[in-house]
């Protein structure tokens, strides 16, 4: 006989609201973002102040490993040490901001300290990138600047033809054109499913490891806490990649046009 | 159609949809050994791609687990 289904308190899958601001309503993974964004700023600003050539700030030394070591995988990636640079400090934030929001998620009383409003507790604290909406505003956020910078770079022509090529009014080229638009839009939807669906997914782990192993939740919980730090660092880590590697892609196309039609210059030169 | 149990739903859902991203984390297992093996010396490099691309598989799974502990 198959058990009943065991049932246990899931967070819900929505950010619960707490009180309204004029028209906005404040939700609880908004409040932890900004609490995340102030204690970031705050900590950032300090090792900013303290850095010098020689650093004797233990806070800034640690800080500027982390920076040197993003910077080293953005200029490998990039292979432009000034391109990369125009690009770094929306990258190093984004990695540092989710890197940090994620691990919210696994503070002790983040999700268990509650507000109790309306006869109804909802958690007062719930880390950012929980929420759906947290993630596709990044995910918009990252589209639209690799968009506009490639508009930027190649122009709007050059854009335009990226997708539909030079004779877009041919129907092979029109197809290939359109599923290069869906394409685009696949991104953005991937970009914030994958972040929200895994960080989401191992807090449903941790809550459902705890209901299963019942009194001895410390020793079941420890290993998934690890596979939950780990899995923190590689989401942020892949989200900066991934526009990285799409900021590569929309910015170089017209280089690799022109190095083409160089080489089928020359090719043609050497033909003839 | 009959009452079907929940629980039986969520076992097969957690048991298919583990199949993929196991197969494909395998995969990437055995092309990292393999690429290691034959140059250990950019074994950085490699493995951080490794990880990029763990990171790409284990996000199926990660849906997998969402649609399991979100439905009733």
């Amino acid at each position: 006989m198959i058990l009943p289904s065991f049932a246990f308190e899931v967070e819900p899958l929505g950010a619960s609201p707490l009180f309204n601001v004029g028209p906005l309503t404040i939700t609880n993974t908004m409040l932890t973002g900004v609490l995340v964004a102030i204690v970031l700023i705050s900590i950032l600003v300090r090792a900013a102040r303290k850095s010098q050539l020689n650093p004797k700030a233990k806070l800034s030394f640690y800080v500027e490993s982390v920076v040197e070591l993003v910077l080293g995988l953005i200029v490998e990636l990039f292979g432009d040490r000034e391109k990369a640079m125009r690009y770094f400090p929306l990258l190093l934030s984004l990695f540092l901001f989710i890197l940090a929001c994620n691990l919210t998620g696994i503070l002790p009383g983040i999700e268990s300290i509650t507000y109790f409003h309306n006869g109804t507790h909802t958690s007062l604290l719930r880390a950012w990138t929980t929420d759906l909406n947290a993630t596709a505003a990044l995910a918009v956020l990252t589209m639209a600047v690799v968009e506009v910078h490639a508009i930027r770079e190649i122009g709007f022509k050059g854009y335009f033809q990226h997708y539909f090529t030079h004779q877009p009014w041919k129907p092979m080229n029109l197809f290939v054109g359109l599923l290069d638009v869906f394409g685009e839009f696949m991104r953005l939807v991937t970009l914030a499913l994958r972040l929200f669906g895994v960080i989401y997914g191992g807090e449903a782990l941790l809550f459902a490891i705890a209901a299963v192993t019942g009194n001895f939740g410390w020793a079941g919980m420890l290993p998934i806490f690890f596979l939950e730090i780990f899995f923190c660092f590689v989401q942020a880590y892949l989200f900066m990649m991934l526009s990285a590697s799409y900021l590569v892609m929309s910015t170089s196309m017209h280089e690799q046009e022109a190095e083409h039609s160089g080489a089928v210059a020359q090719l043609s030169k050497a033909s003839s | 159609m009959e009452h079907v149990d929940p629980a039986l739903i969520k076992g097969l859902t957690i048991g298919l949809g583990a199949i993929g991203p196991a197969i494909g984390m395998g995969l990437i297992g055995a092309s990292v050994v393999g690429a290691v093996g034959r140059n250990p010396e950019i074994q950085g490099k490699i493995l951080s791609t490794a990880f990029i691309m763990i990171g790409l598989v284990d996000a199926v799974l990660a849906f997998v687990l969402l649609i399991l502990f979100t439905t009733k």
